[in-house]
């Protein structure tokens, strides 16, 4: 059995979700960062409007 | 007029658009992944299995080959291995045939409620024996006390044959009832069983069939 966070390629059939899931965390990380990158923009955006509104 | 305070965490504007972002990125995400488990899921065809290409589901013609369970060390874990071609009661099914077979079977598992007591792909109960790989059971096999104990020659035949009489077997301690199984409806349980044995299912379950002892001494039962 493989327990390591990164593990080859081995599915059946490629894909690209496949191929994001290969480790426990990958997936994970992957898309924390797509949800949360934004949400940094988002926030600074707001802020921006609440300081010029006030 | 850059430095002035603001309360961004009590904005309710902030949390609305954060919400929405998070809900429309998972929709989105949730879409395209079900595509792509299309792609995954999707049955082979027989041209497939003459030319040797993999699938993870492969075709219902699969019942004409001998389905072997190897271990698979790049992987991790066993899969199922499609080999030579094996007659399945005693001929070989025409991809019309096979299919409509298949699909009796699967209307028998569905309309007896198999899952009632059994697991077939993770999906069922385990107040009875684990189906997703029991074509490949060795108790079933050549010399297995559960192809003895029906006096059959073969895998099918002798699934078959307890199929239809579950409760004039001794098995377990709880025995299956007899549910009034056909000798056809048997014929196409069957070929489902031996069906969903080739489907690579990524080692699920886990130390398929393997005995304590197996277990305890590393072994397995994939050959």
């Amino acid at each position: 059995m493989n327990f390591e966070l990164f593990t080859p390629f081995t599915d059946v059939v490629p894909s690209f979700f496949g191929w994001l899931n290969q480790g426990p965390m990958t997936l994970t990380i992957f898309l924390h960062t797509l949800i949360v990158l934004p949400m940094f923009w988002i926030y600074f955006s707001e802020k921006k409007r609440l300081q010029k509104e006030q | 007029m850059a430095n002035k305070k603001v309360s961004v965490w009590t904005d309710i504007q902030f949390w609305r658009r954060s919400a929405a972002w998070v809900t429309g990125f998972a929709t989105i995400l949730l879409i395209w992944l079900s595509f792509d488990t299309i792609g995954q899921i999707t049955m082979g065809t027989n041209a497939d299995l003459k030319n040797g290409v993999d699938k993870r589901v492969p075709a219902a013609t699969v019942i004409n080959y001998h389905i072997d369970y190897k271990m698979n060390k790049k992987r991790g874990h066993e899969v199922p291995v499609i080999g030579e071609k094996q007659l399945f009661f005693g001929k070989e099914w025409s991809p019309k045939d096979a299919e409509a077979l298949l699909r009796l079977g699967k209307l028998t598992e569905q309309a007896k409620n198999c899952m009632d007591c059994h697991t077939l792909l993770g999906n069922g109960a385990y107040y009875a024996p684990d189906l997703t790989k029991a074509w490949l059971d060795p108790a079933w096999q050549k010399g297995g006390p559960m192809q003895g104990m029906t006096g059959k020659n073969t895998v099918e035949e002798a699934m078959a044959e307890f199929l239809q009489h579950p409760s004039q077997y001794p098995t377990h301690a709880r025995m299956m009832p007899n549910l009034g199984i056909t000798a056809e409806e048997a014929k196409g349980l069957v070929a489902f069983l031996k069906h969903m044995s080739s489907i690579d299912t990524n080692g699920f379950p886990r130390n398929f069939s393997k005995t304590v002892a197996q277990f305890k001494a590393g072994d397995t039962n994939a050959h």
